[in-house]
């Protein structure tokens, strides 16, 4: 792999919080111009890896690189590059929206007028209201223009699409793969699978602190076991088979087979799997 | 770093307006009593200066109340201290600990600013907002004597705010490095510091047990019947209330920089 295009290089990363469990030797890469979902059930450490990702939380040991530095020495110059979209999406109650906004701009050191007022006209954002008005939805809008409106190299999003309807939802993706297409890197942490069949390049899976695997797409269902649906002696029966197919055709050796379907299992299937073993 | 000073100074601005005009208000309306209760205070002040302990908590008997000065010690003088010091506590309990308390932690700190610059940008809020304070009250009691008629003690009294100053930055200064350490709204903690503190200071005037751990209490370099009365400073309390300062500052700034943001 050419480290010049890896964007997030996590190495052996261990964090723990005392009695409760954390991350542990947690290894993956990012490379460049890929959108990559980050995937596990409620406490698996999505959250614990990002915050230490973005130096929220001192990690105990192993490295973290993004952007080809090293998060614990050069915080402020990996931030600058870095469009961060948490779940909660919370801000200062008593500001506005176009404030909020401005803040982050200012901030940054970045004119991002045209391009914030680009965000806020497809994601419908009203900028005259105040926060403490705004449901959740429109706060994740708020969110992602405060994430995109410097135009990262790197987007970082935790749960981006709870709480938006299914329109927002479309355009965020598309705003994904705009931004993707000129090069940036995208990670998405979620638990709403067919985000991660309709964008993600990679997926990491995440149980109980490690990492189970690091597949594409395709890969994650084509290897795992395969969906039979067939009429066997009269009988409807739906399994999944994780054995040789050639002992299921000697298994059917005799009986009586009115209809036989072979398929790859769902998305679904396949990470309920990964969370059940 | 100015940005996000600015977003502070106006998340405290009502806040300082309020207070400022309460306390200054308060101040003022007492110092505009003085010219009616003159002569009443002028029969009284005897008796005021031999309550005992009562006149020592209140430093009646190191000025008499039917003098300006005197007055002010007593009347403005308690007002400022208690209001001032609870404001101190107000602008600073919850400056750092409020990002965690509001999650608004995770907007701020994905911000490419670091996590030191925020502390010291927070702590220059909390200077501006003290040092606004005591000018808009300090403006609001000249305004007194001005329509009283009355000259203004002008050495002493700037002297005696100064100290003031200093107090409010010391119990800030505490309040803030709590602030580093909680995750939630402690307020109530540092109202009721700052009234232990000024208990302590009452009581260690009165008991001559305590009066050589009068220092402990910030309250002791700042009382007002001693500067006015005397013109100086406890030079040892002052240097144990800005060695404080500086510890709770340096504590802050350790604490806050070092813990996990959640």
């Amino acid at each position: 792999m050419d480290s010049e295009k890896t964007v997030i290089e996590i190495s052996h990363m261990t964090k723990n919080y005392g009695k409760h469990r954390g991350v542990t030797d947690l290894s993956l890469t990012v490379e460049q111009g890929k959108v990559f979902g980050f995937l596990g059930p409620n406490g698996a450490g999505k959250s614990t890896t990002i915050r230490a990702m973005l130096g929220f939380i001192r990690f105990d040991s192993g490295r973290i690189r993004l952007l080809q530095k090293d998060i614990r020495s050069h915080r402020e110059e990996i931030l600058a590059q870095v469009g961060y979209m948490p779940s909660e999406a919370m801000f200062y109650p008593t500001m506005k929206v176009k404030d909020v906004i401005r803040l982050a701009a200012q901030v940054r050191g970045v004119d991002c007028a045209q391009e914030a007022r680009m965000l806020c006209e497809r994601l419908q954002v009203d900028t005259e209201k105040k926060i403490r008005e705004l449901s959740l939805g429109n706060r994740k809008k708020v969110s992602i223009v405060c994430a995109m409106q410097h135009r990262p190299r790197l987007f970082i999003f935790d749960e981006p699409t709870s709480g938006l309807d299914p329109l927002m939802q479309t355009t965020f993706f598309e705003l994904i793969r705009e931004y993707v297409n000129q090069g940036a890197t995208c990670m998405l942490s979620t638990h709403v699978l067919p985000e991660v069949k309709r964008c993600c390049d990679h997926v990491a899976i995440l149980k109980e602190g490690h990492l189970q695997c690091v597949e594409t797409v395709a890969a994650l269902t084509k290897a795992r076991a395969k969906r039979i649906k067939w009429v066997r002696d009269g009988r409807q029966e739906e399994f999944l088979y994780d054995r040789d197919l050639n002992e299921l055709y000697r298994e059917l050796e005799g009986h009586d087979i009115t209809e036989l379907l072979i398929e790859e299992p769902s998305l679904e299937e396949a990470f309920i799997e990964y969370y059940r073993a | 770093m100015r940005y996000i000073y600015k977003h502070e100074m106006k998340q405290y601005w009502k806040t300082l307006l309020l207070w400022s005009v309460c306390v200054g208000g308060m101040g003022m309306a007492c110092i505009l009593l003085y010219s009616s209760m003159r002569e009443e205070m002028a029969g009284m002040a005897e008796s005021f200066a031999a309550m005992g302990a009562f006149s020592a908590a209140f430093g009646m008997d190191q000025l008499s109340i039917a003098t300006l000065k005197g007055f002010y010690a007593t009347e403005v003088g308690t007002i400022h201290e208690l209001g001032g010091a609870m404001f101190a506590a107000v602008v600073s309990m919850n400056i750092l600990s409020k990002e965690e308390d509001g999650h608004t932690s995770e907007f701020l700190f994905s911000l490419p600013i670091a996590r030191g610059k925020v502390v010291w940008i927070k702590w220059c809020v909390v200077c501006t907002n003290l040092l606004l304070f005591h000018l808009l009250c300090g403006g609001l009691y000249g305004l007194g004597f001005v329509l009283l008629g009355e000259g203004i003690p002008g050495k002493e009294l700037l002297l005696y705010h100064a100290m003031q100053l200093l107090l409010g930055l010391e119990l800030a200064g505490i309040c803030f490095a709590v602030s580093a350490f909680s995750r939630q709204n402690r307020l109530g903690l540092g109202l009721g510091m700052v009234l232990l503190f000024y208990a302590y200071d009452l009581v260690s005037r009165v008991d001559p047990k305590l009066e050589k751990f009068s220092v402990i209490s910030p309250f002791a370099y700042a009382n007002a019947s001693r500067i006015l009365g005397t013109g100086e400073i406890a030079a040892k309390g002052v240097l144990l209330g800005a060695g404080v300062l500086v510890l709770a500052l340096g504590t802050a700034y350790v604490k806050y920089t070092g813990k996990d943001q959640m």
